[in-house]
């Protein structure tokens, strides 16, 4: 249930937004336990199918990061020091545990100061492999069943298949959800902006998964109620990113005087737009969605094909929100030390505008002090793109 | 043009082992090598380290060119600069891995020329037919590195080879897992074969491979034979050395040659044992290098160390064999050839496991630190930390922070540049860390009196 007071919808969602984490915490008094994770790799269904609430750990762009570095060296992305940091500061100290995948590097080599300096009472590392072919998909199948054995122990219950079947489903109609959310950006202008999106999904992603489908369909239902009363903004522009867990890039794009009407962010598009099948072995269907549906510079795709059919399978997702959401322009918005997506920017930046789509990219360092310079690049493109 | 700044001058560094002196020539050769199998037109593949595929390719005759030696060769020669520059105009950030960057940037560079870029190190880095990456649970670039360079190269395929170990965990024994981490890398290392037999027309010679396999093995017991030696005192070579002779161990196993290397090196180092003869004649101070790649371009930094009578009797770093002898396994019981190399890659990652496990708040990488601190009697550490690697440089303060706990205080410095990038670099401030650590040894060695 979401909310009482001060609205269902909108205004429910920028409560959970501002103070992030605090459903997990009134829960956590109530007796139920929580499982902080980080990044969209981690297996969400598995967490809840044992019984835990997963909520996925933030950072904060407003706060400095002044304890993690007594850890963690400053050339970790951004982005995860900032999360350390503001866990180090106490911000989820209700957690029981932590789960984390191996999605990237500034992840994987942090876990054992994720887990020996926070000390959770539990922690575990899914080792989920880079390649997609079968052998790879069998051996992440089989650490997913490690991790469902390791978390079963510590739940003190076997993780049955009716459970997980059960938090498939619930998180599929939350996919659902998301994608009907999106559908309402198509239009023009979109009914709701890209911060609105933005933090509503930052809010889904901090309450438990039946609480932020209900969320969700009741932003869908307050949206739809504006009409077309909404300006149009010349530009609609798509972000092409890691983990955007903060509105104030969103929203300078948008005071700008652009929409942002599609992303391929997490929380959004990545983490929503594809579900886990149903499959006689759940495990199967949820090995499938994380190491073959979600798409993530992380993941090493096998080539089939030309290097130009290549492109399209690594970025063909890019170019269908392109297609679909009527994007102008792409902004490709990469914190400082990410090794997957950086290294992408060439054949990212050469793909999108092989479509006739403008693109910048940006560098950033997950800090408000960077707004300003931001500010500038911002600016300077929409004029670019207005003179088009 | 940035693209036509000149090098800047470097002086040789002076080793204390004359093995350690004929790594230069070596190295070069080997990259004259991989520019000589371009012309006669035999297949070469670019490849990285610690990739567990040395036999493979070997067997099948296959020329490796190191991409990451090719940048650190960049670096050492003061000469990356305008091949980092030249990945940053095509887009890509300076704060990535600077061995990528580098590579990235020579490639993007000679593909747009249709030659050598000019002056390049050592008469440059030829054209491959293959790139083999892999995916491992450290290292990005090892996954990205090479299917970005296909930007520029689009018709050389990539094969990744999954190579994952089974991450230490305080609710299972690795042991619980490790028959499907086994049977996965063996699956991919059998892609890779298909792989290569597919793009290069080579086929596998499956003798020669269990023979590379068995060399590999006892070069790897002889290595690790020949570094136990340095626990002597006074030290015969340190880690300035190792930084050399790294080069047998990580761009030349399942040679004669790396043997052969090896085997001399220890005649060397017994020799100097038996004459007292030390890395410094006036031993003050035993160093480990205890993380991080060295900063190419600095070499000389170890010269430092060893003008204040610091030596380095061992180092985590490119130290990447134990004794196969002292696994939990038998190797040589293992017919199948990849499945030999699976269990042995498998068995190194997990060695400091079992040894973590029985001291309460341990863990692998700070038992290692542990084991060498008692092993070599070390007196302090250094680890670098390179701004551009987060997989060998992530950890290291955390390590440090734990050893304090759960063993004791031992002075650590942490000095901070770069593998490739100079940019990054400023000596004289290094050096003032470096005799302020002096200082610090200098007062707790004096406490101890």
């Amino acid at each position: 249930m979401v909310e009482k007071g001060a609205g269902k919808g909108l205004a429910a969602a920028e409560r959970y937004y501002q103070d992030y984490g605090c459903r997990a915490g009134e829960l956590k008094r109530q007796g139920k336990r929580i499982m902080g994770y980080l990044c969209a790799f981690t297996p969400v269904e598995i967490i809840a199918a044992a019984g835990f609430m997963p909520l996925r750990i933030k950072g904060d762009v407003n706060e400095p990061i002044t304890k993690a570095d007594a850890e963690m060296e400053t050339i970790v992305c951004p982005l995860v020091r900032s999360c350390f940091d503001v866990s180090l500061k106490g911000k989820y100290e209700f957690l029981d545990g932590i789960v984390i995948p191996h999605a990237c590097d500034s992840i994987t080599r942090t876990y054992d100061i994720w887990k020996y300096t926070l000390n959770f009472p539990y922690s575990h590392l899914i080792n989920m492999p880079h390649a997609t072919d079968k052998p790879s998909l069998d051996f992440y199948k089989a650490e997913l069943n490690t991790f469902r054995r390791s978390l079963g122990r510590f739940a003190g219950r076997e993780i049955s298949d009716q459970s997980l079947t059960q938090a498939i489903r619930l998180h599929n109609q939350n996919r659902a959800k998301v994608r009907e959310l999106y559908e309402l950006r198509k239009m023009n202008p979109p009914l709701i902006s890209g911060a609105e999106v933005t933090r509503l999904l930052v809010a889904a992603v901090s309450i438990p998964v039946t609480e932020a489908t209900e969320l969700i369909n009741n932003v869908v239902e307050e949206v739809k109620q504006r009409g077309k009363v909404r300006a149009a903004k010349p530009a609609r522009l798509m972000v092409v990113g890691g983990q955007v867990d903060n509105i104030d890039f969103i929203e300078l794009i948008e005071d700008s005087g652009a929409w942002v009407v599609a992303d391929d962010l997490c929380p959004g598009a990545r983490e929503f737009f594809s579900d886990v099948a149903d499959t006689p072995d759940p495990v199967d269907g949820i090995a499938e969605r994380y190491l073959r549906k979600i798409c993530c510079s992380r993941t090493f795709r096998e080539r089939r094909g030309s290097y130009h059919e290549y492109l399209e399978q690594r970025f063909g997702h890019i170019g269908r929100s392109i297609r679909d959401f009527k994007v102008d322009g792409v902004v490709l918005y990469i914190y400082k030390y990410c090794d997957p997506y950086g290294f992408d920017v060439p054949a990212m930046k050469s793909y999108i505008e092989s479509k006739g789509i403008p693109v910048l990219y940006l560098e950033d360092e997950y800090s408000m002090s960077t707004i300003g310079r931001l500010r500038t690049r911002i600016q300077a493109f929409l004029e670019l793109l207005g003179s088009k | 043009m940035t693209e036509e700044k000149k090098p800047e001058e470097k002086k040789k560094r002076k080793t204390a082992t004359e093995a350690a002196a004929k790594i230069g020539p070596m190295v070069k050769a080997m990259i004259a090598d991989v520019l000589q199998a371009r012309k006669e037109g035999k297949p070469i593949a670019y490849t990285f380290i610690c990739c567990c595929y040395d036999e493979i390719v070997r067997a099948m005759d296959i020329v490796p060119a190191w991409t990451e030696n090719y940048a650190g060769i960049c670096g050492a020669k003061r000469d990356a600069q305008r091949f980092l520059e030249r990945a940053e105009s095509e887009g890509f950030s300076r704060s990535l891995c600077t061995y990528a960057l580098c590579g990235l940037g020579f490639d993007a560079w000679r593909e747009q020329l249709g030659e050598m870029p000019p002056d390049a190190p050592w008469g440059g880095q030829a054209r491959p037919d293959v790139m083999l990456g892999s995916g491992q649970i450290l290292c990005d670039p090892r996954n990205k590195w090479y299917q970005a360079a296909q930007h520029y190269i689009p018709d050389v395929p990539v094969y990744a080879v999954g190579l994952p170990w089974p991450p230490y965990e305080s609710d299972y024994d690795y042991r619980e897992v490790q028959d499907y981490y086994v049977k996965y890398i063996v699956e991919e290392l059998r892609g890779l074969v298909a792989f290569l037999e597919r793009h290069t027309g080579r086929k596998m010679d499956w003798d020669r491979l269990s023979e590379l396999v068995d060399l590999t093995d006892r070069t790897w017991n002889l290595i690790w034979e020949t570094y136990e030696l340095r626990r002597a005192i006074p030290s015969p070579m340190g880690t300035g050395d190792a930084m050399n002779t790294m080069v047998p161990i990580v761009f030349m196993m399942a040679t004669q040659q790396a043997y052969d290397f090896f085997k001399e090196l220890n005649e060397e180092l017994r020799h100097k044992i038996a004459n007292k003869e030390g890395e410094v004649p006036d031993e003050k101070y035993r160093l480990m290098w205890g993380g991080g790649l060295p900063a190419w371009f600095a070499l000389n930094d170890f010269n430092y160390f060893n003008s204040k009578g610091a030596v380095f009797p061992v180092e985590t770093t490119y130290r990447t064999v134990e004794a196969v002898y002292n696994f939990d396994i038998d190797l040589s019981k293992i017919s199948d050839p990849l499945e030999h190399i699976a269990w042995r890659w498998v068995k190194f990652w997990t060695y400091w496991y079992d040894k973590a496990r029985k001291r309460p708040g341990s863990h692998p990488d700070v038992e290692r630190l542990i084991q060498y601190i008692e092993d070599y009697k070390i007196d302090g550490i250094v680890m670098h930390e390179a701004f551009s690697c987060r997989t060998w440089h992530v950890g290291l303060i955390w390590q440090l922070n734990r050893l304090k706990k759960i063993y004791r205080d031992i002075p650590s410095l942490i000095l901070e540049s770069d593998i490739v990038d100079i940019s990054s670099y400023n000596e004289a401030d290094t050096r003032a860390r470096i005799d302020a650590f002096i200082d610090t040894l200098e007062a707790v060695k004096s406490k101890g009196k």
